[in-house]
């Protein structure tokens, strides 16, 4: 070949891989971009008055004449609107059959999205479950309740070809001429002043637990049960992972055995991670009874089953390429079989194996379909660490999905969803990261 | 070497007692699996319950009606949640592992048959609903609704809502092969909310943001299933595995739904409490 085609040729391969470089990072940057954006809003927002108050009864913190010196303040913004409306339901008792029926309706879906705004009414009595018991806690799910409070959503169906379309009817039309229709401009104008909204830095979600099914509160047992899950995963799955692998390298011989077993770890590492999850629910559950329920114990046995063929493949390739070299030094020296493995061997095949450790570690952490059967809820507490053997507990990857799908209000409280999901990814990063650099500082020692 | 010998004897009687704790505290959790429809009902139950006797754990999954059953067969949960009674066929599992199911009745509800907002047809009857999921009719247009196909969406097999919708609506004939299936109330409602040829059946709590069509010319609500004027409704079901002791976390979990908190907390969740 002449030189000239060689180095246009050369030239060209540097620059596809430069391209798919370039494009992989691309990929990367609109995959995590509005997950950290997103996700971040969940930590750092701005809260209302109503998410201070909810902080200082249900966690106590915050200072009480601070927050009670706002209320009074947000109290009396709010005045006038409950004025207003008492004032009203007194005119239509007064007034007219006729004019009290017209309006009963309307008055009620405005009462209802009031409440959704700013919480029950004052004299109210205390409901039972905590989410009606907080106006919106966030400033800007107050704004998408405001124009619910401003505007009835109708649908005009006139045009039977199309589908309908959504027409936003002002509430203050309901009510024309009634006195009740300056409260519709008051409640614009005041908004700001009934929820005094501030910008915090809410890092404490990663820390409280989570109150009335996410609908306020944190993530704290759902971080906990991922990472007791992923440790007792690594727990059961280290040992025997690398004891597999230097049985295989070391002590078998090439057979039709040995073939056949590493047949069945990579078939393993195939199968699809639900039937992981069922083979947990059917062994471990229903047959060992390692657990009268769902446990973290069970979830972990099955997860340490899902990412074995990894270790084992791993720690394989480490123990591999260790140089034959050293091994023969060991030999020649007196040191038995066993000795060399731990003192010589295993060693040096330390990086490798760590770096499969992490990176399967992040693997369980992420994996949701091993524990829904084994060892996931959707609702629970933080568990303490005697617990893990017989209690089922909430993870992130499966809160996510519980969050994203079946929970009944998923729209309400989407923000706890993207919280889940930046800590989720924040977590198995860190993983990977503590890998890399766990792998740099082991072989730069022995190096040295 | 011999440090270690003791270390390791220190950590293994420490998770033998730490095992043992375990089972003495296991009269403090509940564990509840079971129907998407109970969800709300079972979690709002849990958190009440919890705010009140801070020593229990109680934990709820969501899992569908079929592993309520499962679990209350294998022993596997302490509640089964259901949204449907227990067949025959699994009363007969549970007395040939040893376990005698107990049924309690916690609320009522209506199966909601549910469109997106922006579906002009606002009543169907029962007949109607067979004829869309049996895949006889498939445009809305024969509906008197815009030219739209009509994506038919249902719940997976393992599901109460399911089961009473089948022999209730389609009187025991199966459902079409172009249906989607999906795993919970939640995942329907997120389905027809995003798609505007979509039809589901939900449970009365899952009704928020999409179009209940009347059935049969009645409204899917509270008044309705209590008069029982709606001709879809059901009760809701939490199993046992035999009667619970009394005065035990479980027995008063259980009869919450007769207590006046429980019945405001059901109400408030949407469905119906129990009179």
């Amino acid at each position: 070949m002449q030189l000239k085609t060689r180095k246009i040729l050369d030239r060209s391969f540097s620059w596809t891989g430069a391209i798919a470089i370039f494009l992989m990072t691309a990929a990367l940057v609109i995959l995590l971009a509005p997950m950290l954006a997103r996700g971040w809003g969940a930590f750092h927002f701005a809260a209302t008055i109503e998410h201070r108050r909810m902080i200082l009864e249900q966690f106590g913190r915050g200072n009480r004449a601070e927050i009670e010196a706002e209320r009074n303040a947000s109290r009396l913004a709010r005045a006038p609107l409950y004025r207003m409306i008492a004032e009203f339901e007194k005119q239509l008792e007064d007034g007219e059959e006729q004019e009290r029926k017209k309006h009963a309706a309307s008055l009620r879906n405005l009462k209802k999205a009031l409440r959704g705004l700013l919480g029950p009414e004052p004299g109210a009595p205390k409901p039972i479950l905590m989410r009606d018991r907080y106006g919106q806690t966030r400033w800007d799910r107050a704004l998408v309740k405001l124009q619910n409070a401003l505007h009835a959503e109708e649908w005009d169906y006139s045009n039977p070809d199309r589908g309908g379309v959504k027409i936003l009817k002002k509430r203050a039309a309901e009510f024309a001429g009634t006195s009740l229709e300056p409260l519709f401009a008051y409640l614009e104008q005041n908004t700001k002043k009934m929820l005094l909204p501030r910008r915090t830095f809410y890092w404490r979600f990663l820390t409280d637990v989570s109150l009335d099914a996410h609908f306020f509160g944190g993530i704290l047992a759902e971080i906990l049960g991922t990472l007791y899950l992923a440790a007792g995963a690594m727990l059961f799955a280290l040992p025997m992972g690398v004891m597999a692998a230097i049985y295989l390298t070391e002590y078998a011989r090439e057979s039709r055995l040995t073939g056949f077993l590493r047949t069945c770890i990579n078939t393993l590492a195939g199968v699809p991670s639900i039937v992981f999850g069922l083979f947990g629910l059917a062994f471990f559950i229903n047959t060992l009874k390692v657990s009268s329920s769902k446990s973290v114990l069970a979830g972990a046995l099955t997860l340490a089953l899902m990412i074995l063929p990894t270790l084992i493949r791993a720690s394989e390739e480490a123990i591999r390429s260790v140089p034959k070299t050293y091994k023969e030094a060991a030999l020649s020296l007196g040191a038995g079989r066993g000795r060399v493995i731990a003192s010589v061997i295993l060693p040096a095949a330390l990086p490798g194996i760590l770096t499969g450790t992490v990176i399967s570690m992040g693997r369980a952490a992420g994996e949701t379909a091993p524990i829904i059967f084994t060892a996931a809820v959707s609702v629970g507490k933080p568990l303490a660490l005697w617990q893990v053997f017989s209690q089922p507990t909430p993870a992130l990857s499966w809160n996510i999905y519980n969050l994203a799908t079946e929970h009944e209000a998923a729209d309400e409280i989407r923000h706890v969803q993207y919280g889940l999901v930046l800590t989720l990814v924040a977590l198995v990063l860190i993983l990977n990261l503590a890998a890399i650099i766990m792998r740099a500082r082991i072989s730069r020692r022995l190096k040295g | 070497m011999k440090k270690t010998r003791k270390i390791t004897a220190t950590l293994t009687m420490a998770i033998m007692i730490a095992g043992g704790t375990a089972v003495a505290k296991d009269a403090h959790k509940i564990v509840i699996d079971g129907s998407t429809t109970v969800g709300p009902i079972a979690k709002a139950f849990a958190e009440y319950y919890m705010a009140k006797h801070p020593e229990v754990n109680i934990t709820v999954s969501e899992s569908g009606s079929g592993n309520g059953a499962k679990g209350i067969i294998n022993e596997a949960c302490d509640i089964g949640a259901m949204s449907r009674p227990m067949k025959s066929s699994e009363i007969e599992a549970a007395k040939g592992a040893g376990v005698l199911p107990v049924e309690h009745i916690v609320a009522m509800d209506g199966i909601a048959v549910v469109v997106h907002n922006s579906n002009p047809v606002a009543d169907l009857s029962v007949a109607q609903i067979k004829d869309i999921y049996t895949g006889k009719i498939a445009n809305w247009k024969e509906l008197g609704g815009p030219d739209l196909p009509i994506v038919a969406i249902s719940r997976d097999t393992n599901s109460g809502t399911y089961e009473t919708f089948e022999s209730l609506v389609m009187k025991r004939e199966k459902i079409a092969g172009k249906t989607e299936y999906v795993g919970s109330n939640g995942a329907i409602r997120q389905r027809v909310l995003s798609t505007p040829g979509a039809i589901g059946y939900v449970g009365l709590a899952f009704r928020e943001g999409v179009k209940p069509v009347k059935v049969n010319g009645m409204e899917a609500t509270p008044e309705t299933v209590v008069a029982k004027t709606y001709p879809i409704a059901r009760p809701l079901y939490m199993y046992t595995a035999g009667r619970p002791r009394p005065e035990t976390p479980l027995s008063e979990f259980i009869d919450l739904a007769n207590t006046p908190d429980g019945k405001k907390i059901i109400e408030d969740t949407g469905f119906v409490p129990l009179k």
